[in-house]
């Protein structure tokens, strides 16, 4: 029954003001990008439809705000999401600082993919790339995974999709170098 | 009354109001996609209506209510779906579109409205134009705060990407898929609505829920925000249509709203969501507006907040940086000063806040334009005087405001010079008090040191000395207790270590330097002195060998190392009258040697005249016993050192401290200064001797004198130690081949020592003795059994 069902996939990017969020979700689902800053208020959705092994999904992809204060109602949006993508610009280490506050001092250095994916790795291996919004280097790549895996666990535990799987992405807001790990 | 004790508590009460409407919410969205799977559309709708009838509370908290609505938001996407689907298998969407509005209450009634508008718009382009304006009418039936706000927010969610977004150029005949002005229209009136249902809130229910109803509008904020994020996505919004529509519609709603809540939080948002180049040809406008806002608005936050983000802006390496043609600094300077007229009450500190906003967007923006710095410090001054501020009391806001303007551009430069260039810095000490006016200073002069800044003219060091006059001299502010002695000698520390950056390349240049700093410092009392003339007495000094360096180029240059000993002198002079006599002496025997090196015209009798105001002080204010002896060693030291005296004068020097020597009070201290002095007679230098002198005669004189005073002590321990002390020398002169040092002298102190040292009682200070002892017996040993060919022999010696 659930091969015949149209699939609805709520994917959520996370991470620090001004990684780089929109410019991922516009450079996959709209192809364009823009070195403008433009800051994001709240949560808003744009969505894609791909073909995952011959089925057709539809990925509503949540881009939020990465300044606190532009989420005063709380983060709702979290909900019934089946997939999250972890943001953080490489050249900026505090973002990578940000995804995890547990972790130890990362020093002021940038994030080497080394760093990023042993730290991918102790979450129970999520998949990690390096991306670039600009160039749109590896972004199709990362969000095929992040559908790929979401269906994935979407057949396999369609009642409790409450606990979503992670993707994480890097993004280094032109560079051609992003990274991105689930 | 008695609360029964199960009472929830007002969060127990939310928790379970929203689990119900969820559970309610899951419920029908399960049956509604029952249906729509079944192919049931009409039941399909009718379980929609029922679950979006929960959004009819009012019993809710925002959060919440938020939550509600993204729970019911999620289940109507699997409608839309359905219906898309459904349309394209060539259902009629007209139809539905009527029908959709006869559910039976108005909340779900306009969410399935907006859903079901919204397909029909993706199936039919043709409908756009209307069915967008018709929506945003209708919404205008949901009056109630809350509700309306999501409905609205519901309205703009599912809009997004059917709105039109093409240029009226570019657009067909008739025009009926609309244009990206129809899109601003829709947006800007939705804007509007859900702005006066956001105030509206402000006025409705009791006075004393005032903080908690400003809290819950201050969280639905992003709901109207949404709006303008929705506009800055637009891309058909040029830098015209921002200009001329886009921007005055919104500063028109959020001026005329005359709500702060509203206003600081409008003004904020065009900042963030609008690209920088936007802001760029609008900053008029956009601060024009805000010398219009609310006056408990604090446009400050608003203001610095839109600099901060240009001088960003400015200093991102991919931008483009700022057009030329933008006069940035003189529109933000010219625009806050407006601001700052339109509100009388403004705080002083608020004031200052945005001279520091100002001081940033300067540096950052144009790093190179020193003048545009000091203007702020001009304009900052003059707002100064207007309000009658001074003396700001150390730790109020202004005053703490203040010290972080003022240390900007020191930390931005990094280099005081560049500072002094600033004509307005240092007259805004003076509105300071003792307190912020010594951490100001002291903050200058730590720059200083860390980035070792050289400070090469005597105006320079006239004026920095002036700016930090609190660190220099008695101030007529400064408080009558005195400062912590530790404070106060760290930071005169930090003054005599400054002192080493007065340096100038040209010699003279550096005298005058050091002139000037010598009256700057010369007036800071007895206290100070102590730390800050004898570095300037150093590099004195230090100046008088550079320009011995340089004689082949300088024919006054014995005149002016004259003039530097004398301008010594009268320095030392100065520290004597504020009754120092251990720092004095140290410095007139520092000269000595510095004049003896040097070798200018006249270089011995300045030599001497330092040398015997060394000994007047030694005599005549030296009382303390260790302190003669430590003073007489450092005499005869210097004596030792130095060669540029004839016999005429190195006679009653060298016989002046042996005497000195003999006369100290304590016997031990005698001893140990005859035998030092012996010294003076070996290896000293006058003119006369060509060379050392190495009277071995008279090196033994004050040996034996030593061992004759040596055996008056009646302490034997001393007595003993005073021996090996002996000894030693002894042994000195006679590797160094002095005649008159035998053998039979060694070993007749040898056996004394021997004899006496079993009887001292054992402790620690025998311990050391005997171990000094045993270690130069080791060296007697060691020689006596290696035989060199050239040197002494030890063969009679008995260890």
């Amino acid at each position: 029954m659930a091969s015949r069902k149209k699939v609805l996939l709520k994917v959520i990017i996370l991470g620090d003001s001004g990684v780089g969020k929109t410019s991922l979700m516009n450079q996959y689902v709209n192809k364009k990008f823009s070195n403008q800053y433009k800051a994001t208020i709240g949560a808003d959705f744009l969505t894609k439809e791909v073909m995952v092994d011959d089925r057709l999904v539809t990925m509503q992809i949540w881009d939020t705000a990465g300044q606190e204060r532009f989420q005063s109602l709380g983060v709702a949006f979290y909900r019934g999401a089946d997939c999250c993508v972890l943001v953080f610009d490489v050249t900026v280490p505090n973002t990578f600082k940000q995804l995890d506050r547990n972790k130890i001092d990362l020093e002021n250095r940038a994030v080497t993919a080394k760093r990023a994916q042993g730290w991918c790795q102790s979450k129970g291996d999520i998949p990690y790339f390096e991306t670039s919004a600009k160039e749109a280097i590896n972004v199709e790549q990362a969000f095929q995974t992040v559908a790929k895996n979401a269906l994935a666990q979407e057949t396999e535990v369609e009642l409790y999709n409450e606990f979503p799987d992670q993707i994480k992405i890097t993004n280094d807001s032109g560079k051609p170098k992003e990274g991105c790990g689930c | 009354m008695k609360m029964p004790t199960q009472q929830l508590s007002p969060q127990e009460e939310q928790e379970k109001l929203l689990e119900e409407a969820v559970n309610i919410v899951k419920n029908q969205s399960f049956q509604m996609k029952r249906c729509l799977d079944k192919g049931k559309l009409m039941d399909g709708l009718k379980h929609a209506s029922t679950m979006l009838g929960e959004l009819r509370t009012s019993m809710l908290t925002p959060k919440n209510y938020y939550e509600l609505y993204m729970a019911i938001s999620d289940e109507l996407r699997h409608l839309e779906l359905y219906l898309v689907d459904e349309f394209q298998k060539g259902r009629k969407v007209a139809d539905l579109y009527e029908l959709v509005q006869y559910a039976g209450n108005i909340v779900p009634r306009l969410y399935l409205l907006i859903t079901v508008g919204v397909v029909y718009i993706k199936s039919n382009e043709l409908s756009r134009k209307d069915i967008l304006k018709d929506l945003v009418e209708m919404c205008r039936g949901v009056q109630h705060p809350l509700r309306g706000l999501f409905l609205r927010n519901y309205l703009l969610q599912c809009t997004k990407n059917v709105l039109p977004d093409v240029e009226e150029e570019s657009a067909g005949k008739d025009n009926e898929t609309g244009t990206v002005m129809d899109s601003i229209d829709f947006i800007l009136l939705n804007f509007s609505e859900m702005n006066k249902l956001w105030v509206r809130m402000q006025h409705q229910g009791h006075s004393r829920d005032k903080v908690k109803r400003e809290q819950e509008r201050r969280e639905l904020r992003i709901l109207v925000g949404t709006n303008l994020v929705r506009l800055s996505q637009l891309e058909c919004i040029d830098m015209d249509k921002y200009k001329k529509v886009v921007l005055p519609g919104v500063l028109e709603q959020a001026v005329s709203c005359r709500d702060p809540i509203a206003q600081e939080y409008l003004m904020e948002c065009i900042i963030q969501v609008f690209p920088d180049d936007f802001h760029l040809q609008t900053l008029n406008s956009f601060l024009r507006a805000c010398a219009e806002l609310h006056e408990s608005v604090n446009v400050k936050n608003i203001i610095i907040s839109l600099i901060d983000r240009l001088a960003q802006f400015a200093q991102n390496e991919e931008g483009t940086g700022i057009p030329p043609e933008i006069q940035l600094f003189d529109i933000f300077s010219q625009q806050i000063a407006q601001v700052i007229q339109n509100r009388p009450d403004m705080p002083p500190e608020d004031i200052v806040s945005l001279q520091v906003a100002l001081i940033n967007l300067a540096l950052k923006c144009y790093p190179d334009k020193v003048e545009y710095v000091d203007k702020v410090l001009e304009t900052t001054e003059e707002i100064f005087n207007r309000l009658n501020l001074d003396h700001l009391e150390h730790g109020s806001p202004v005053s703490k405001e203040l010290i972080r303007l003022m240390k900007i551009p020191v930390d931005t430069y990094n280099n005081i010079l560049t500072v002094l260039q600033l004509q307005h810095f240092g007259p805004m000490f003076e509105y300071f008090d003792y307190q912020s006016r010594k951490i100001m200073s002291c903050y200058i002069i730590n720059n200083a040191l860390e980035n070792e800044t050289l400070i090469p003219s005597q105006e320079q060091v006239d004026s920095i000395l002036g700016i930090v006059s609190v660190l220099v001299q008695d101030q007529s502010d400064q408080p009558e207790e005195a400062d912590d002695p530790e404070d106060f000698a760290e930071e005169q520390g930090i003054m005599g270590r400054f002192i080493h950056l007065l340096e100038a390349e040209d010699l003279n240049q550096q005298y005058l330097i050091l002139n000037t700093a010598r009256k700057h410092f010369g007036n800071g009392g007895d206290k100070r002195i102590k730390f800050t003339l004898p570095p300037i007495v150093f590099s004195a000094y230090r100046l008088s060998t550079k320009y011995r360096e340089i004689q082949e180029e300088d024919e006054n240059w014995e005149k002016k190392c004259q003039k530097i000993f004398s301008f010594c002198h009268q320095t030392i002079g100065a520290l004597i009258k504020a009754e120092m006599a251990e720092i004095p002496l140290r410095l007139y025997l520092q000269g000595a040697m510095a004049a003896g090196q040097v070798a200018f015209e006249n270089h011995e009798t300045v030599a001497y005249e330092f040398m015997s105001q060394a000994f007047s002080l030694y005599e005549d204010e030296i009382s303390d016993s260790k302190a003669q002896l430590a003073a007489i060693s450092l005499i005869i030291g210097t004596l030792e050192q130095m060669s540029c005296f004839g016999e005429e004068d190195h006679e009653p020097l060298r016989t002046q401290c042996a005497l000195a020597a003999s006369k100290l009070l304590k016997k031990p201290d005698q001893c140990r200064g005859v035998s030092t002095c012996s010294h003076l007679f070996w290896s000293g230098e006058s003119a006369a001797s060509e060379g050392e002198m190495k009277d071995g005669k008279r090196v033994t004189d004050c040996l034996k004198k030593g061992v004759k005073i040596a055996n008056q002590c009646m302490d034997s321990s001393v007595q003993v130690q005073l021996f090996v002390e002996l000894l030693n020398h002894y042994i000195y002169y006679y590797e160094k081949g002095c005649d008159q040092v035998t053998v039979q002298v060694l070993n007749q102190l040898i056996t004394k020592i021997k004899e006496t040292l079993p009887s001292l009682e054992a402790n620690e200070e025998t311990e050391q003795i005997n171990k000094h002892f045993q270690n130069t017996c080791d060296h007697l040993r060691l020689k006596k059994d290696n035989p060199e060919s050239e040197g002494v022999s030890y063969e009679s010696l008995s260890v």
